[in-house]
């Protein structure tokens, strides 16, 4: 039998799709990113763990002078950061990273807190407020309290950490979080997410064996995050790693408004961020297109230690 | 009646005494059961214990198409769970063969799908649950040789080649060296007894070297020590036997075929070290298996066969059968060790088999210096003699540098 030009040349896709087929059979057995999303993924925690740490309470109107009361915990905890891998770590109410801390400008915050962990902790807040406010020389021994109280400015993305000595020790081990101040006039209305980027050195060898956004690796591969195309999505963000001097923040498909700090107007339209240790910004993003966008780190290194995630994208 | 009674009295004493030896054990199963119901307490006295390393112990990393297997094993007191795995620092899916969470000293394999890269280095991780990795860096990635009959035959090849063609080649030697002078014929006796001393030494450090790595449970000096006596008195057993079957000889001293059989033994014991060690460098992809390396084993070996056939010179007749038997049992060593390096790669079975080949030549080195003692002339402090033993430490190491 021959074949004739026309013959091979209406077969050819389906001969390519099965060598294909067949070669990812064999060789390519690994299935790539495919079976990095969902179900299959190594990521702890079950289908809202991080709710709380990813979704921001909301933003309240500009009243000078109201009190933002918070209370923070720093206790030890061992919790599971990767699949079956457990971390001893020192947290503030009980995860890492600690809760959202949100106030808008002008706000009086008092955040009271107690040390219930076994080594002296503080709380630094990045802003602006008086020295004795600055967690730096005021620690708080176990079984001790303190409440700190200060004005919220300037408006932006911010952070709060443990500044108690080592100061890397306390601070890789997992006290920290996310601090938002809101402008006087309010941000127009948005998705709000939080993530807050940081790794894991689970054998203390000054090497960081895991990376995650809000705490748990692939945690966002195996339960994407759903945004609707039809509002801004906007991403609070902070990089809390330790031991790698940046991180940063890809966005497949699409892109960004990134607001360095989010304390002014100026942004830079783009779908890659840098960002330093302690360094933060605010993303906004209006989706194109509906469909799964993966995000995750740059730094192939840390994308495939756990720092990876996928929006699900819907009308 | 009377010495009967006497008998029947000690008899019974000797029961009270015999039974009396009970007592240290009981009471030290007695003590063992109050530590171990209290211990935690008594231990409290002296503070906290460290937490376990929870490091695991890699004892082979294959590689196949489209796969790569690890086989771990837990070599420490506690329970160790494999959490997560990596390949070249990326965090990998896998499904473990074997139990998930490993009890002391219990092994299971980790199997990965990995597209992984022909020839590149590659470092596989294993992360315990407490977050403790251990990795394991492979020097180039190279398909595994499976147990196939092709593999099966390719590590038989190399086994016979570095084996049992140059002890046969040695062999040769024999009608000339019926033909030397008793002086001369010493020397070359004492040659044997140069290179034994050489390959006693080698496989003593090597050995050594190789217990050092294993995980503490299993290793130790101790190990070794298990392995050079046993084949030492295995051998001095041996050689009694073949001293008594020599028969005529006073005080079933050994002749020269009985010499030249344990001689053999005590070479074949190291060919099964040096097979191993080439086989499993090859499988784990250190080893380049070049033609050099091949023709440098044969030409460091083709002395063992002058060793052999030094004391089997004594005899006036040795049948062509008995002689391939000779290069049989010091060769055919090699081709053992080449399969069980090639398809298992051991390193418990590794320190096993260098310990027995030092024993083995310890014990044969004793042999044939009382032979030589008894039969050279002018004894063990003859020049031939002196010569003979430093030359054959000379040639070995000399030899050796085209394996180095």
């Amino acid at each position: 039998m021959t074949v004739g030009p026309l013959c091979s040349l209406a077969s050819s896709p389906l001969l390519a799709s099965n060598r294909e087929a067949t070669h990812l059979g064999h060789e390519h057995a690994v299935g790539g990113h495919a079976a990095m999303i969902g179900d299959a993924v190594p990521a702890p925690g079950g289908p809202h763990d991080l709710d709380e740490l990813l979704l921001p309470p909301a933003a309240l109107p500009h009243e000078p002078g109201r009190v933002r009361e918070y209370t923070l915990v720093a206790s030890d905890k061992q919790i599971e950061v990767a699949k079956g891998v457990t971390f001893n770590a020192w947290t503030y109410n009980g995860t890492v990273p600690g809760p959202i801390i949100r106030a808008t400008e002008d706000d009086l915050l008092r955040v009271h807190f107690v040390n219930a962990g076994s080594h002296p902790h503080t709380i630094h807040f990045h802003g602006i407020h008086p020295a004795n406010m600055d967690g730096v020389f005021e620690v708080v021994e176990p079984d001790e309290s303190l409440t700190y109280e200060f004005p919220a400015r300037p408006y932006g993305m911010h952070l709060y950490h443990c500044h108690a000595t080592p100061l890397k020790k306390h601070i890789h081990k997992g006290l920290y979080g996310a601090f938002i101040i809101d402008p006087p006039k309010p941000r127009p209305p948005a998705q709000e997410l939080v993530m807050v980027l940081n790794g894991y050195d689970t054998d203390g060898d000054g090497d960081n064996n895991f990376y995650t956004v809000n705490g748990l690796t692939f945690y966002y591969a195996k339960y994407p995050i759903t945004v609707s195309r039809s509002q801004t999505v906007r991403i609070y963000l902070a990089n809390l790693t330790e031991f790698d001097f940046i991180n940063s923040l890809h966005l497949h498909g699409d892109f960004f408004r990134y607001y360095p700090t989010g304390s002014s107007d100026r942004f830079e339209y783009t779908d890659t961020v840098m960002l330093c240790q302690g360094e933060r910004g605010i993303l906004e993003i209006d989706f194109a297109n509906t469909g799964t966008f993966m995000f995750h780190a740059h730094q192939s290194e840390f994308t495939e230690l756990g720092w990876m995630g996928f929006f699900n994208v819907v009308d | 009646m009377e010495s009967s009674s006497a008998a029947e009295k000690r008899g019974a004493g000797d029961l009270r005494w015999r039974l009396w030896a009970l007592v240290p054990i009981l009471l030290l199963v007695g003590a063992v059961s109050v530590f171990a119901a209290a211990g935690d307490s008594v231990l409290g006295l002296l503070g906290r214990n460290p937490p376990p390393v929870d490091e695991f112990k890699i004892r082979r990393v294959e590689f196949s198409p489209g796969e790569i297997r690890i086989r771990v094993t837990n070599p420490q007191r506690d329970d160790l769970t494999i959490a997560s795995v990596s390949v070249d620092d990326a965090i990998v899916p896998f499904s473990v063969d074997g139990p998930q969470r490993l009890e002391r000293l219990r092994s299971a394999t980790i199997v990965i799908p990995f597209d992984w890269v022909e020839d590149d280095p590659i470092s596989v991780g294993v992360t315990s649950s407490t977050g403790i990795e251990t990795t394991e860096e492979i020097a180039a990635a190279v398909e595994t040789p499976s147990a196939s009959p092709k593999g099966f035959f390719g590590y038989a090849l190399v086994g016979f080649l570095v084996g049992i063609v140059p002890v046969a080649l040695g062999l040769l030697w024999l009608p000339s060296l019926r033909r030397v002078a008793p002086q001369w014929l010493a020397a070359f006796m004492a040659l044997t007894g140069g290179l034994l001393t050489f390959l006693a030494l080698e496989a003593l450090a090597e050995a050594l070297e190789r217990q050092a790595a294993l995980p503490g449970a299993l290793g130790g000096p101790g190990l070794v020590l298990i392995g050079v006596a046993t084949s030492y008195l295995a051998l001095t057993f041996l050689a009694q036997r073949l001293g008594a079957r020599g028969g005529a000889r006073r005080n079933s001293e050994l002749g020269g075929l009985g010499l030249a059989t344990l001689v053999a033994v005590g070479i074949g014991l190291h060919n099964l070290g040096e097979g191993l060690a080439i086989g499993s460098s090859f499988a784990l992809g250190e080893l380049t298996l070049g033609t050099f390396l091949v023709v440098g084993f044969m030409v460091h070996n083709i002395t063992e066969g002058l060793g052999i056939a030094a004391p089997a010179a004594e005899e006036k007749e040795t049948s062509i059968g008995r002689l391939a038997l000779l290069a049989l049992v010091a060769g055919g060593p090699a081709i053992v060790g080449a399969w069980v390096g090639g398809f298992l790669t051991d390193d418990f079975l590794g320190v096993l088999f260098f310990a027995a080949a030092a024993g083995a030549a310890f014990e044969v080195i004793v042999e044939v210096g009382r032979y030589v003692a008894r039969r050279a002339p002018g004894g063990l402090a003859s020049g031939y003699v002196i010569g003979g033993f430093l030359t054959g430490i000379a040639v070995m190491y000399a030899t050796g540098l085209l394996v180095a």
